[in-house]
């Protein structure tokens, strides 16, 4: 026991910024404790590609633009921009004055540096590398041949000018993550374990795995705050030990998983505790016409669409933390319409569809699978059985592997599937242009029609804003117009905020950096 | 002695190349490929897919990627963690190393004297209330199971007392109910096998000798009787110690310990196979290295296996 003990503590000691922050604990130290249930697989903007790595590192780095509590995007470390006259490219004019956290002014080389570190293939760049793909010369640098990005010119310290070889209006809104260009020379290949090379409100201090990820406050942050000293991310595997810490002490901040959302609703004292806001995520019904010849016909997609109760799903499936999405752009992304109104549901109106379209109470409809992984089964369950029920359809239910559900669902192989989508960005098009958009690889119940296409190729040369929501809302209407999909509901994030902490941002695209936190 | 420890050591061999080939082909016969994991749902760009699977040498025949891994395990190289970008196995792995084996030795070292009090207590009272009740709680220490204890545990001695923190790792306190949780099924089930031994034992004839020689029940019991029931419990320990390092895995995914448990349930979940591979490695070192250890012990006790040894 005693040898357990000194292992424990050794651990604690070898985080020197933990003893100084918690040293400083005499002097009123103000840490704030939130949960991530695992490790981040990085925490380096490059190879950044995965949520939890995201919550951490979007407090820690910044791009040209950011989004407020509404979801509205705001200037960042580009103070505006211009677009080119040939709506092909942009001129960044960025913030002067802001340092990095290795104490260098922030500058158009640091832009250019990591986009080219983003595409250099010896590098594994993430998720944020796809949004470099239209930027003139991209491909050479990912295909090795140069390291010298040709589309992006530094001309001066705070103006840096992007060329792209097709129009894409949504360029200053991507959520890249900047990174000084000196931070590999300072520190060496595992720079990120050592240093801290972003500018935004935090900087990263240790990373003890399995235990906690520590951020202390950047003194010469360029914006709000921040007025606490430390976040320490917690690695709580556990949703349920989550909410018991919290209910401790232990955590002031909780990002519930789904199976603790359900206890906390039940707890009205910890209901009363939390914020909800509406995830930036789709749900959908997929329904691949190529596998499934019924789904050729849109009155089988309406009958489907309109055999299931969303409200009984959201009552009996999710506690109430989720409300019927009538489209596939959800409410606090840009381009939600608020006008369109969610499938009902109507079994009579469904089997006299079914009838019409030749299957009356189901009969001749070959057999099919409904498929998604093991988190979704009651969903599945849900669908299936309603579908037999209203419809006579016959449907099975089909658990797979996420891994090998992700690969056959992108290989056009699934017939019949509920899934969803996160929005990388704050605008709609992200959900129409690869979920529902022709020639998108992500586009996995093969749903094709050429004037949402070619909607959605005028909506990416379209820079004013409400001219291209506009053209979101046709292309929407053509979607569900036809029954493309069935959209089905919308989840509802929750959080717990102890009565201590205030200014706690929670957006439909989870939290916004805690630079705005403050604690008694 | 020393010859049959030499020849256990090398006996430890085959059992380790049995434990890696076993892995290695239940990694690849699970459904789930680690770049589509490692990729997420939203980057599974062909070429960047590709790419990594270059880079992982999973583009290698598996007979290949076999070799390659056996061959860099025996230069203390276990590959690059999967989930983790481009960090080695090795430094994510020596983080927590001490961790669970800790847990599970602090555990046994509870577990083994109460458990051998409790097995004793139950057996001089045979059919006495004493020996009822005790066993009552035995078999309620043996068939709850430890992640519903670990609710009750830390609603009472967490949220209700206060007397320790929920969860997590790096004081004394913090490991009071993991450990709890790991010695209650353990010391249960070592007292059961030891009240059925004592039972025995207290009717052979040496130990009605010892009560006719007018020895008092004390040390009939606690010098004759106990002495006799360890070398049949010893022998156990082994397969004991593997339900521990098993448990730790839930006791550190419910707890925040950052052990080599939650660590391997984090890497089976990812498809992480350096990381599961290596863990897999670990544990089994140090399981057969106990068993080793407890083998030698026993010999020491009871010089019969040593004596059959020599006779082979």
């Amino acid at each position: 026991m005693k040898m357990l003990n000194r292992i424990g503590s050794l651990k604690a000691g070898s985080a020197l910024a933990t003893v100084l922050v918690f040293a400083a604990g005499a002097a009123q130290a103000q840490t704030l404790r939130t949960n991530i249930n695992a490790d981040p697989a990085m925490v380096d903007p490059i190879t950044y590609s995965e949520l939890i790595a995201g919550d951490v590192i979007g407090n820690i780095y910044e791009g040209f633009t950011a989004i407020n509590e509404a979801g509205d995007v705001i200037p960042a470390l580009a103070e505006s921009w211009d677009a080119h006259d040939d709506n092909m490219g942009f001129t960044f004019y960025l913030r002067p004055g802001v340092t990095t956290h290795l104490g260098n002014e922030f500058t158009a080389d640091d832009v250019k540096y990591t986009f080219e570190a983003l595409l250099n293939p010896d590098n594994q760049g993430g998720l944020n590398a796809r949004y470099l793909s239209t930027i003139v010369g991209a491909q050479a640098v990912t295909d090795g041949e140069t390291t010298d990005l040709e589309g992006v010119t530094v001309i001066d310290p705070h103006t840096v000018e992007v060329r792209l070889t097709e129009p894409d209006v949504l360029f200053p809104i991507y959520p890249f993550y900047f990174m000084d260009d000196a931070a590999v020379e300072t520190a060496g290949d595992e720079w990120y374990l050592q240093t801290s090379a972003g500018t935004g409100p935090f900087v990263f201090e240790t990373w003890d795995r399995g235990q906690r990820v520590l951020l202390s406050a950047n003194e010469d942050y360029w914006g709000e705050g921040p007025s606490i000293d430390a976040v320490e991310f917690l690695i709580v595997p556990s949703g349920d030990t989550a909410v018991s810490m919290f209910d401790a002490g232990e955590l002031d901040v909780v990002y519930a998983d789904n199976p603790s959302i359900r206890r906390i609703l039940q707890t009205p004292e910890l209901a009363e505790q939390s914020l909800q806001v509406p995830a930036a995520q789709i749900r959908y019904l997929g329904m691949n016409q190529n596998l499934y010849e019924p789904f050729q016909d849109a009155r089988v997609r309406e009958a489907v669409c309109i055999a299931f109760d969303r409200q009984a799903m959201i009552d009996g499936l999710y506690e109430g933390a989720a409300f019927p999405l009538a489209g596939q752009i959800t409410p606090g992304v840009a381009g939600f319409n608020p006008t369109l109104e969610p499938m009902p549901y109507d079994p009579d109106r469904a089997q006299a569809l079914l009838a019409e379209a030749g299957y009356p109470g189901g009969e001749g409809l070959p057999p099919i699978n409904i498929t998604s992984t093991e988190p979704n089964r009651n969903d599945i369950l849900y669908f299936a059985s309603q579908l037999q029920q209203v419809l006579g359809m016959p449907v099975e239910v089909e658990i797979v592997e996420r891994g090998s559900h992700i690969r056959n669902m992108n290989a056009g192989e699934v017939a019949f599937f509920p899934w969803g989508w996160s929005a990388g960005y704050p605008d709609g098009l992200y959900f129409l242009s690869q979920v529902w958009y022709g020639p998108s690889p992500y586009n996995r119940s093969r749903w094709q029609n050429d004037d949402f296409d070619a909607l959605i190729d005028q909506a990416r040369a379209t820079a004013d804003n409400e001219a291209r929501y506009a053209l979101y809302n046709q292309a929407e209407e053509i979607l569900i117009g036809e029954y493309g999909t069935c959209p089905t509901t919308v989840r509802m994030q929750l959080a717990l905020v102890s009565p201590d902490v205030e200014g706690v941002r929670l957006t439909p695209f989870r939290f916004l950096p805690f630079n705005t936190v403050t604690m008694d | 002695m020393l010859r049959y420890g030499v020849r256990r050591l090398l006996g430890l061999i085959p059992v380790l190349l049995a434990a890696v080939i076993l892995t290695f082909l239940a990694n690849q016969a699970v459904p789930g490929d680690p770049i589509t994991g490692l990729l997420s749902d939203q980057s599974g760009d062909a070429a960047l897919e590709a790419r990594l699977r270059a880079a992982y040498g999973l583009d290698r025949p598996l007979w290949q990627q076999f070799v390659d891994y056996i061959l860099g395990v025996l230069q203390g190289d276990f590959g690059l963690s999967f989930r983790f970008a481009q960090m080695p196995v090795i430094d994510i792995i020596g983080e927590g190393l001490l961790i669970s084996p800790v847990l599970a030795l602090s555990a046994l070292a509870i577990a083994f004297p109460l458990g051998m009090l409790l097995g004793t207590i139950a057996a001089i009272r045979q059919n006495s209330w004493v020996d009822t009740s005790i066993i009552l709680v035995l078999v309620a220490g043996i068939s709850v199971p430890n992640f519903a204890l670990a609710s009750f545990l830390v609603y009472i001695f967490a949220l209700q007392l206060d007397w320790v923190p929920v969860a997590g790792w790096g004081s004394f306190s913090q490991a009071i109910i993991p450990i709890t949780l790991l010695v209650v099924p353990t010391s249960a089930y070592i007292a059961r096998l030891n009240r059925t031994y004592m039972l025995e034992v207290l009717r052979t004839d040496y130990i009605r000798t010892a009560r006719a020689k007018g020895l008092r029940e004390k040390i009939v019991i606690w010098r004759h009787a106990v002495r006799n029931t360890l070398v049949p419990l010893l022998t156990t320990v082994g397969i004991i110690l593997g339900g521990l390092l098993s448990g730790t895995f839930v006791v550190e995914t419910i707890f925040n310990i950052p052990g080599l448990g939650s660590l391997a349930i984090q890497a089976i979940f990812a498809r992480d196979y350096p990381v599961t591979m290596a863990i897999v490695l670990l544990f089994t070192v140090f399981y057969a290295g106990i068993n080793l250890i407890v083998d030698l012990l026993y010999s020491a006790i009871d010089p019969r296996i040593r004596l059959g040894d020599r006779a082979a």
